[in-house]
């Protein structure tokens, strides 16, 4: 009995210091993004001279660089134009990986080892050492640049290898076959088995991906750059590009257009959030 | 699953997956090996075939060898403590404490900044934030501003890539203890497995497969630092924290050699690619099948 | 579930609110000035009523593209195409280069993907390297004799329209020299490197503990600074082309090399009475900006481009800036005692490869209507706020710093000399300055790691 309270104790001592811990790590995780919040508000001069003051600001603070922001990036549509890159990009990565990575594990021949090592491998390519032959393809040869859905089919291919890996790993760990040879027996073929049975397992990861796939396109910014040249296809990155100069930054409206730009994913993060919990594994198979 | 059924499953699962990221990877890799072996320069309409020529150019450029090796000791740091880190705190955020969703939205912010506005910020802590708090102790530590020390610069590296890399990871961690199997843990439980004996013997082991995850996309990411690299150093002080990708990235446009900086990058990738395929294997071997 | 949510709005919720209250555009908080001049838009009318100039008509309903790596004038390049448009029927869509990528990677990969802009806003070494492959031949255009002496010619012909000239320099807040040392202040009276360590001594003995604000950005010290060895040689582009050569091959040995050890003599006077002299790769760019307008230091070693960062450091259009030569030694007659330098920066490149007769013809006619038609002439000036390269434009720029490199070069004032180096240039030396700055290296090991660096120049 009196080890187990001491047990007990040490837990609840054990609890207090890694909730400490958190709370102290969790500041320090948040303070940057803290910092781009309140600068957004304040002039240039009061950002370099005073960072970290809210209120004893000369100037004040003042929502003028969100507006600012918001019409020079034609916030509407450079918005349409993330949005239907972003969401048609996310579905045909999560739906096409899913389905690649369902085959490699369960199909244990050459073109599978082939396959998964390729995109392992690729995965290290940097991107700066196919920017150049990429373009020369596409535009040079092909000519189809400047179009939203080659953008589209771009993001799916460059994130086509680590959707394919995230989804092969969970997929061999967390699906039991038992589960598709039950079914198989009962009369189902493979589509019905992966979109019936083995898709809806994938919830937690598919969460996971979506909110990686859909922050790595809504964010990205060089891809793009190479691809769209049309003022009315750019995306919201491409957008911020007059808040540069090359000596000097605007500093309030680049943290408040940053600040518009990515409130959508973390809106989508939140929703999200949700569906992991709801899709824990051992919920579904019981 | 029988073999007869898989020529039709291979087109209806493999092929358009595979499709994209052979035209839009593999493809423009293969032909960027072909312009190494070329004099190229990115520009000129002409391309003569120079065999080996970059590559020789390569073994000389002493700087590149030097931002290799110091790209090493960085993927070593950031490698060992994202993953601890982020491991540790995916493990705290599934354990139901109070607020644990306001505690993973919070963690997800670093993935939020990016760019000019993550080297801003950055420079700000470094150079204002510590300074001050140098100013107010006396430390020596903060003396001056860490990025004008070469291995204080350094370090400021390895920092703001954990804050970015491990809120990244975490999401994958988290993910992997969700898919966890809940029976297995109660009947450890049960069995009177706690602390670091349930964490040794049933998670670690279970989680296996999200660490070889996390492990790899660490790794690689790491070897590819360029954006925080360029947005919060660029090089700074005298050249002393260039990494290997921005010196691949400066080699080819800045220094203008186009076919040394290419032949450069697949060194690199080469390299990155034994390394974490060695991790791969190494760590898959410990995965457990459900 | 329902915990879920609520804790992720409250995240947002902070976020969302500001979205809101943007839209209304309402202000609050303390001390908000609404005379605040930043306010204002500062962009001078342009006159358009009277334009002379001979539109072709059969170029309206061309298309064109501008690459725009100059980003300062972004907003303003915009609005010259929408006018230019307006009144010649050709659309002109400009595109940026904006952060993170440089404007010759923007290029070659434009070029790569088979549809490069007709005309491209280029710093000169890259023009040099496209031009032979890329670039229409411009050597017959009309107004290459409006822009005599700022042109850059590539084996004897000329592939760019120079944009701009720019200066650089010791850059001195005449108010603040005045009340600090309680009299007036002429920069022509200081003639000589002595002469300024002298001021910098009465200004500290004055109580201005460190007068001076000095860059370690490798762009600054690589480019701006050092670059004075090659173009003070003889104070032209020639000259400057010379001293490379003769470095490369060695003729010139650096450690003996009178304008090197000069030129080091000047930077260490301003190492000495830097600001940040505690700590001086710590040093932050726009706070340099503030601590001149403020009075915290007299002087900034920078170029007229510095006007946005003083601008929104609250400087007003009338203030008293100006630029100090980069003395280099006691003889007054020396020019670079009595001169500073400016010479064109940004250059416009026509494409020669893809572009059709009737684009390259409406570039062109983009080109001359800036030169020639009232219109163009303001908006080069007042809308971009550049100091023209041709001769036949009348007006002036009106922010201090311009409008002293102007009067300079207009005064013969000014060397017009510009050292076309290799691209990498200004990363790599500026690293061994900074290293110099930082005092963790020497004369001898800055003189080896430039002498160094032209070795592997082939």
């Amino acid at each position: 009995m009196n080890k187990t309270t001491i047990g007990g104790n040490k837990q609840k001592a054990a609890n207090a210091l890694a909730m400490t811990g958190l709370v102290i790590i969790f500041i320090a995780y948040m303070f940057p993004f803290l910092m781009v919040v309140i600068n957004s508000m304040k002039e240039k001069r009061d950002i370099i001279k005073s960072p970290f003051s809210w209120l004893y600001t000369i100037k004040g603070l003042s929502l003028d660089n969100f507006v600012k922001a918001f019409t020079q990036m034609d916030f509407p549509n450079a918005f349409k134009n993330s949005l239907i890159v972003t969401v048609s990009a996310t579905v045909l990565v999560t739906l096409l990986a899913s389905m690649l990575a369902y085959y490699i594990v369960r199909h244990n021949n050459k073109f599978s080892k082939i396959a998964f090592a390729l995109m392992v491998a690729s995965m290290i390519i940097p991107f700066q050492a196919i920017m150049i032959p990429l373009v020369s393809i596409y535009g040079g040869t092909l000519n189809v640049l400047n179009h939203r859905i080659t953008l589209i089919f771009m993001h799916t291919g460059f994130s086509m290898a680590m959707s394919v890996f995230m989804f092969h790993g969970f997929i061999k760990g967390n699906i039991p076959i038992a589960l598709e040879e039950a079914a198989y027996i009962d009369g189902c073929n493979s589509r019905q088995i992966f979109f019936k049975i083995v898709f809806p397992l994938l919830k937690p990861i598919i969460s996971t991906m979506v909110i990686l796939n859909s922050l790595a396109f809504w964010n990205d910014y060089l891809l793009p750059s190479l691809v769209l040249t049309d003022k009315e296809l750019l995306t919201l990155p491409l957008s911020t590009y007059s808040f540069y100069g090359t000596y000097s930054a605007d500093y309030g409206t680049i943290m408040a257009g940053l600040l518009l730009c990515v409130i959508p994913i973390l809106i989508l993060y939140v929703v999200l959030q949700k569906q992991i919990i709801g899709g824990v594994v051992s919920g579904a198979v019981k | 699953m029988k073999k007869s059924r898989g020529g039709k499953e291979f087109c209806g699962f493999a092929l358009p997956g595979m499709f994209c990221f052979v035209a839009v990877v593999i493809v423009p890799f293969l032909y960027g090996v072909y312009l190494t072996l070329t004099d190229w320069n990115g520009v000129s309409s002409v391309k003569n075939f120079v065999a080996l020529q970059n590559f020789a150019s390569v073994l000389t450029d002493k700087q590149f060898w030097s931002s290799l090796l110091l790209t090493f000791k960085y993927v070593i740091f950031v490698v060992i403590i994202v993953n601890i880190l982020a491991f540790a705190i995916a493990y705290l955020l599934t354990r139901g404490i109070k607020g644990q969703n306001f505690f993973r939205a919070g963690f997800f912010t670093p993935n939020l900044i990016g760019g000019l506005v993550l080297g801003y910020i950055w420079q700000f802590v470094f150079s204002r934030v510590f300074v001050g708090i140098g100013e107010a102790t006396g430390w020596s530590l903060f003396e001056v501003s860490w990025l004008s020390d070469p291995s204080l610069a350094f370090a400021a590296l390895v920092l703001v890539s954990v804050w970015q890399l491990s809120g990244y990871m975490i999401l994958i961690y988290v993910a992997g203890f969700m898919g966890l199997n809940q029976d297995v843990l109660e009947a450890a439980s049960i069995d009177g497995a706690t602390g670091w004996v349930k964490l040794k013997n049933i998670i670690l082991p279970l989680m296996m497969s999200s660490i070889t995850i996390c492990l790899f996309l660490t790794l690689s990411r790491a070897f590819m630092v360029y954006d925080v690299n360029l947005s919060l150093t660029a090089g700074a002080p005298y050249g002393t924290t260039e990494m290997a990708a921005m010196h691949v990235y400066e080699k080819a446009f800045t220094s203008r050699q186009f076919g040394v900086g290419q032949a450069e990058a697949l060194i690199l990738f080469v390299i990155v690619a034994i390394i974490s395929g060695i991790q791969v294997y190494v760590t898959k071997k410990q995965e457990v099948e459900a | 579930m329902k915990k879920a949510i609520l804790s992720g709005v409250i995240v947002i919720a902070i976020l969302a609110a500001l979205v809101a209250v943007a839209v209304s555009g309402c202000r609050f908080g303390f001390a908000s000035n609404p005379d605040d001049p930043n306010e204002v838009d500062t962009a001078e009318p342009i006159d358009t009523s009277v334009d002379t100039f001979q539109y072709d008509p059969s170029l309206e309903g061309t298309s064109i593209t501008l690459l725009n790596s100059k980003a300062e004038i972004q907003n303003a390049l915009v609005e010259m195409g929408a006018e230019f448009e307006k009144r010649s029927g050709v659309h002109v869509e400009v595109m940026p280069v904006t952060d993170g990528d440089s404007p010759y990677t923007k290029v070659v990969s434009l070029y790569n993907s088979g549809n490069p802009p007709t005309m491209s806003i280029l710093d000169t070494t890259d023009v040099i390297a496209l031009a032979e492959e890329k670039a229409a031949d411009l050597s017959g255009e009309a107004w290459l004799k409006e822009a005599e002496g700022y042109l850059t010619e590539v084996n004897g012909k000329v592939y760019s329209f120079p944009l701009c000239i720019e200066g650089r320099g010791i850059i001195y807040n005449k108010q603040v020299i005045e009340e600090t040392l309680g009299e007036s202040f002429d920069p022509a009276s200081i003639r000589t490197l002595d002469d300024f360590v002298a001021l910098l001594d009465r200004l500290v003995a004055a109580g201005m503990e460190e007068p001076v604000s000095l860059a370690m950005e490798d762009w600054s010290l690589g480019a701006h600074h050092l670059q004075y060895i090659y173009e003070t040689y003889d104070g032209t582009s020639a000259g400057a082309a010379e001293a490379i050569e003769k470095i490369k091959s060695g003729q010139l040995d650096l450690s003996t090399y009178d304008r090197m050890s000069q030129f080091l003599d000047m930077f260490d006077v301003l190492m000495k009475y830097n600001v940040a002299k505690g700590d001086p790769l710590g040093a932050d760019y726009d706070e340099m900006a503030i601590d001149l307008v403020d009075g915290k230091t007299a002087f900034w070693f920078n170029g007229n481009w510095a006007w946005p960062n003083l601008e929104d450091a609250d400087a007003e259009k009338d203030d008293a800036y100006g630029f100090l030569p980069y003395f280099m030694n006691n003889d007054p007659d020396d020019f670079v005692n009595r001169q500073i330098q400016a010479s064109p920066s940004k250059q416009v490149m026509l494409d020669g490869v893809v572009a059709t007769e009737q684009q390259l013809a409406a570039a062109k006619e983009f080109l001359n209507w800036i030169v020639y038609s009232e219109i163009g002439q303001q908006m080069l000036v007042k809308t971009c706020n550049i100091i023209p390269p041709f001769q036949n434009n009348p007006y002036e720029p009106s922010d201090p710093l311009s409008r002293d490199i102007y009067n300079h070069v207009h005064d013969g004032a000014a060397f017009n000399a510009s050292a076309i180096v290799p691209n990498d240039h200004w990363s790599i030396l500026g690293a061994a300055m900074q290293k110099y700055l930082a005092q963790r290296s020497d004369r001898a090991e800055l003189i080896a790691s430039i002498e160094d660096y032209w070795a592997q120049q082939q």
